[in-house]
């Protein structure tokens, strides 16, 4: 089956996804649990965990008949990432600044 | 989790000088993007990042002036997205100039990084989540550590 993958932001940026990802957050579910707490079909659910799945927000363990779902560290990392990258960005652009005013002051 | 960036930088230049580089569009536009920046309090205004390769679309940051204070304190809301209203990042810059040493020190903040496509929906809101998930997973490599 063909999924989308999305990153970090598109994939928290939807409301279903953040409540799965708060539900989540206090212990590991399985799907049908978590399809329990949405107003939405069960392929509309199994449709949101595989793009969790696919951005590596959390994976997924099959136990008997039922597969469950465990938040996973990876995705987060991405939004660490993020803050790394401006951190990065602000330095290149505040040394080009620095640049300009110190041949000023020659 | 850290959840900000600061940094420290140190101009052999006066504060008012400095300040001119974060506030007129041309000056600012030779270190950090083409922009259409009005020093007004509650004024927005775009970043506008042009990719070097062919054909790659301008990439548009949204933002508001939500602070002033002359030389001295300059802060803006940052959003980057498919427009104005359909942004999925959003934090705060927040420059300050001090005057030392006949030059000027200047800090930039750069925190509150908050997805807020629907914060009406989830009053908790993002920084809820992420506390809840770094204790969780606090938890959960402790439990690794100890296999």
């Amino acid at each position: 089956m063909q999924t989308q993958t999305f990153d970090a932001f598109q994939v928290i940026a939807d409301p279903s996804r953040r409540k799965m990802l708060f539900m989540l957050s206090k212990d590991s579910m399985t799907i049908n649990a978590l399809a329990e707490n949405f107003d939405m079909s069960r392929p509309a659910v199994s449709k949101h965990v595989k793009i969790l799945y696919n951005a590596g927000f959390i994976s997924i363990k099959d136990i008997g008949r039922e597969r469950h779902c465990i938040l996973k560290q990876d995705g987060f990392n991405e939004l660490q990432d993020f803050i790394n990258y401006f951190d990065k960005f602000w330095t290149i652009k505040l040394k080009k600044l620095e640049a300009i005013l110190n041949n000023k002051s020659k | 989790m850290q959840n900000s960036v600061q940094q420290t930088w140190f101009f052999h230049r006066p504060p008012g000088e400095v300040w001119d580089y974060l506030t007129k569009p041309e000056l600012i536009e030779l270190w950090l993007m083409e922009n259409d920046f009005k020093p007004v309090i509650g004024q927005k205004f775009q970043f506008i990042y042009r990719p070097a390769k062919e054909g790659a679309a301008p990439v548009y940051h949204y933002c508001q002036v939500l602070e002033m204070v002359p030389h001295k304190l300059l802060s803006y809301s940052f959003r980057k997205g498919k427009s104005e209203k359909e942004y999925t990042l959003d934090s705060v810059v927040t420059w300050t100039l001090t005057g030392k040493n006949g030059g000027t020190e200047l800090q930039l903040q750069h925190n509150g990084f908050t997805i807020l496509k629907d914060v009406v929906e989830h009053n908790d809101g993002w920084n809820f989540l992420l506390n809840r998930l770094t204790e969780r997973l606090k938890v959960a490599s402790n439990a690794d550590a100890n296999v």
